[in-house]
């Protein structure tokens, strides 16, 4: 095997975590910067994305790439986000950025879980989200709507 | 979530299948109305509409969602629609449409439309169907189907239709690799040939008696329920069988070769013998087995079966590696002479695990030997559950039968199980 390179990883909060460079290759993002960025790319900053965020990123990288045969890998992605939905988003946009696919569709698919059932209230409260219809348009919605309880 | 962009809200709700939710989702805000575009599975359940107002119908409001899809592969309805409705719809999902699956209930709402072509011939403008399910159908007469030359997966659960409308629905659908009908009403002798079948589960009812003649060569699993008179000729690379008729009798099977066959499983309450010895000198290569047939006889008397040597049976099966054995047919293995063949160099064996439901205290001491045997010369065996089922306990030897089967669970106890 070649020898194990490592990687510097840098949050937009400064934060700096090395990684094997396997590891980084999970990210296209980051293997494409490092097959354009010459010979000396061994810190590669990541402004999008904050450094909690990154290390979780990291971490599902990790297992990912190092084990990803292994039959607890599935439970690993189901406990992985086991976390609140303000973290959810940061992973599916960091997962975005970094285009790293598996981790998109994980985290996607378990936003979207959270919606189903749920009233347009419930989504609104859940996820933070203003509702910015003028008062005309949120009638026609709702005339257009009636047949779905949950609106 | 209010900061993230467009494209992953989209991405988001992408994977969203339910109207319902997706509806929901429209009326969130502004950015969410428009960011349904990418969802490629739409599933409409049953009383969605239940509380429909306004003017509205199921039709145009199924039509609204769908036309707001860029790329629609799967629709799955099962509210009420009409004719008129579908079409519009498949109109609209042109040739991206993979897999639909309907509720068409027919059998429950008669009102065929007077109006346009009926919502089965519809199904013609999804050209490019890979799966097609329809639930409670009424086929009074063959489509007008042109063929789906992509249609792998097609089926029907509850339907009512006759011989000669099946023959001429499934010449639009040569390529076939599964094929399901389900509680299918009214047909007697049925044919079917599609070269690229592999996995069938036919079940017929109605009549008790009908019969069935297959052609297709490339099944691997094929289930029968309901038919008594059973041909399929091309079997090289059946796998799985599985013939059931809860309702009538088997009178005759006509298979090819069935050397590739692992599991077979034969069930009813009562087989021609023919028919149960052909099938069993076929499989002699299975690897699972299960019999479960309570009688047997050519005529309308019920029999029991002849008596099966121990010996022969294993030897002819000698693959053999899991057997569940049922009442009767016990019987006919624990017959006076069944183990009169046994020698030192008999063995069986690939047998690992044994299932015998037992009926009746009859012919216990038999019955025992035989258990024995079992153990004595399945060197693999792995686990005997012996089930004791119904047994009608005023008969006194019923309480020594259970003695001895608890006697010999206790000889055995790393390998007998009792239920």
């Amino acid at each position: 095997m070649t020898s194990s390179k490592t990687i510097v990883l840098r949050s937009s909060d400064g934060a700096t975590f090395e990684v094997d460079e396997a590891v980084a290759l999970h990210s296209l993002m980051i293997k494409h910067r490092i097959e354009t960025g010459g010979a000396d790319s061994t810190t590669i900053d990541v402004p999008e994305v904050t450094g909690n965020t990154l290390s979780k990123v990291i971490e599902y990288c990790k297992k990912h790439v190092e084990a990803p045969n292994s039959d607890d890998l599935k439970s690993f992605d189901t406990d992985f986000v086991k976390v609140d939905q303000a973290v959810l988003c940061h992973l599916a946009k960091a997962s975005y950025y970094m285009n790293i696919k598996g981790l998109l569709d994980l985290s996607s698919k378990t936003i979207a879980d959270m919606f189903k059932g749920k009233t347009v209230e419930q989504i609104r409260e859940t996820f933070h989200i203003k509702n910015d219809f003028t008062p005309e348009e949120e009638e026609e919605l709702r005339k257009e709507n009636s047949w779905n309880l949950f609106v | 979530m209010d900061s993230l962009p467009d494209a992953i809200v989209q991405y988001i709700i992408s994977n969203l299948t339910n109207a319902k939710d997706v509806a929901s989702c429209n009326c969130v805000s502004k950015k969410w109305k428009d960011s349904t575009p990418y969802i490629t599975r739409l599933y409409f359940p049953r009383s969605i509409f239940d509380h429909l107002s306004n003017g509205q119908t199921p039709d145009t409001v199924v039509l609204k969602m769908i036309s707001s899809l860029s790329r629609l592969e799967e629709l799955v309805v099962y509210c009420r629609f009409t004719n008129i409705g579908l079409a519009s719809w498949l109109l609209h999902t042109g040739t991206s449409l993979k897999s639909l699956e309907l509720r068409m209930d027919d059998l429950v709402d008669q009102n065929t439309p007077t109006n346009g072509p009926s919502k089965l011939e519809c199904i013609q403008a999804a050209r490019n169907l890979e799966s097609l399910k329809l639930w409670g159908v009424l086929m009074m007469r063959a489509p007008k189907w042109d063929v789906f030359k992509k249609l792998n997966v097609l089926e029907i659960v509850g339907a009512k239709l006759e011989d000669s409308v099946l023959t001429e629905a499934l010449r639009s659908t040569p390529n076939l690799t599964h094929l399901v009908l389900l509680g299918c009403d009214g047909l007697r002798n049925v044919n079917i040939e599609l070269l690229e079948l592999k996995h069938s589960k036919l079940d017929f009812y109605g009549s008790a008696s009908c019969s069935l003649t297959l052609k297709a060569p490339k099944i691997e699993h094929l289930e029968i329920q309901g038919s008594s008179w059973i041909k399929v000729q091309e079997t090289s690379c059946l796998k799985n069988l599985s013939i059931a008729n809860s309702a009538g009798r088997v009178y005759m099977v006509d298979f090819g070769k069935l050397m590739a066959l692992e599991s077979l499983s034969i069930r009813g309450v009562q087989w021609s013998w023919d028919a149960v010895s052909k099938m069993l000198h076929f499989a002699s290569e299975v690897k699972h087995l299960y019999m479960k047939i309570e009688f047997t006889g050519d005529f309308e008397a019920l029999l029991p079966f002849p008596e099966i040597n121990f010996v022969d049976f294993f030897n002819s099966h000698p693959k053999l590696k899991t057997f569940d054995i049922h009442g009767a047919m016990f019987a006919a293995l624990c017959h006076k002479n069944s183990l009169k063949s046994v020698d030192s160099s008999f063995v069986i064996p690939c047998l690992e695990e044994v299932v015998i439901t037992v009926r009746s205290p009859l012919n216990a001491e038999q019955k025992m030997s035989t258990l024995e045997a079992l153990v004595k010369f399945g060197n693999n065996l792995k686990k005997m559950k012996i089930r004791i089922l119904q047994m009608r306990s005023a008969h006194c030897s019923v309480d020594d039968f259970f003695e001895e089967v608890c006697k010999f669970r206790f000889m055995n106890h790393k390998l007998v199980s009792i239920e």
